[in-house]
């Protein structure tokens, strides 16, 4: 693969990434090249020595997205890390995906619980007086107050989740990223467990 | 299977090397990708990733240096955080592999 052809690969599967970290990626991939010639290396030489570009490509990516979901806590923010993590194609994440897949489900359906109860409530709060009949419209108009709180209650509670669920699946994929942690264990447990 | 755990584990050890490279001098990305990608067997492509990330969390600072031979280095230092971390993974590794090499010779 000439010099070319890597940089556009890299700059076509790098598209929808800010276009500040693109360029920076791209221009150290140049530079790669660049120094590889100057050292006395064909320009295919050097892209063979890279790699292959889909697998960097994947790692640039669930970096990027994972970065993201760290500077700003939005619902697409979130939606591109957890994405990203499942990129990067680990075995043991199609495991995990239908608990994931679960936990999301459940915390949409929450949310979608929480409005419902907002829009009941205030429904309740504001033409409740008109159309009930029969009871005290102080009791209707705090039964809406209540509703409205438990909804707004409830949805808190939800975001909450939502965030330390994503937390979690990041956390996941940096694991991923840095087995080494893990993988030191205090070293006297590692060999009683080996013995037995 | 086996591949895929490899690769891991490489990726794991890779970071720790970069760490000990920068702690014995700053370097620009080309030089620490064929003095390290090469002697444990990953794609050189893959340092440019690492050093993203490791930018992201604070363990090295980036600088450039103009070339006589072509484009400006983008040269990679050890932050504070970096030299702590390094310290830290690097006994950590010491006694692991201690602790494993330790078996592998009973084993045998």
């Amino acid at each position: 693969m000439t010099r070319q052809a890597f940089l556009d690969r890299l700059r076509a599967g790098l598209r929808g990434l800010p276009s500040p970290t693109i360029v920076e990626i791209i221009t150290d991939y140049d530079t790669h090249f660049s120094e590889g010639v100057a050292a006395g290396r064909s320009e295919a030489e050097i892209a063979a020595a890279l790699g292959d570009p889909d697998r960097v490509i994947r790692e640039l990516r669930a970096e990027a997205g994972l970065k993201r979901w760290e500077e700003q806590r939005n619902p697409s923010a979130a939606a591109n890390a957890v994405l990203a993590v499942l990129g990067l194609g680990a075995i043991d994440i199609l495991v995990l995906l239908p608990i994931v897949l679960s936990i999301a489900g459940t915390l949409v359906g929450f949310l979608v619980a929480s409005f419902v109860l907002l829009g009941v409530g205030a429904l309740m709060f504001a033409a409740g007086p008109f159309f009930i009949i029969g009871a005290p419209v102080a009791a209707i108009v705090l039964t809406g107050l209540a509703l409205i709180s438990a909804g707004t209650c409830f949805g808190c509670l939800t975001s909450a989740a939502t965030i330390g669920f994503v937390n979690a699946v990041v956390w996941y994929g940096r694991l991923h990223i840095r087995l080494l942690k893990p993988a030191l264990e205090p070293p006297h447990l590692d060999q009683k467990e080996i013995v037995a | 299977m086996v591949e895929a755990v490899q690769v891991q584990l490489k990726k794991g050890v890779l970071e720790l090397c970069v760490l000990a490279l920068l702690s014995r001098g700053d370097a620009y990305g080309y030089d620490i990708a064929s003095r390290l990608a090469k002697g444990i067997g990953m794609g050189e492509g893959t340092i440019y990733p690492l050093m993203r990330r490791m930018q992201t969390d604070g363990l090295v600072d980036t600088y450039l240096v103009e070339s006589t031979s072509g484009p400006p280095r983008k040269y990679y230092k050890l932050t504070n955080r970096g030299r702590e971390s390094f310290a830290a993974q690097q006994s950590e590794w010491t006694a692991f592999s201690n602790a494993v090499n330790d078996i592998l010779g009973n084993v045998e």
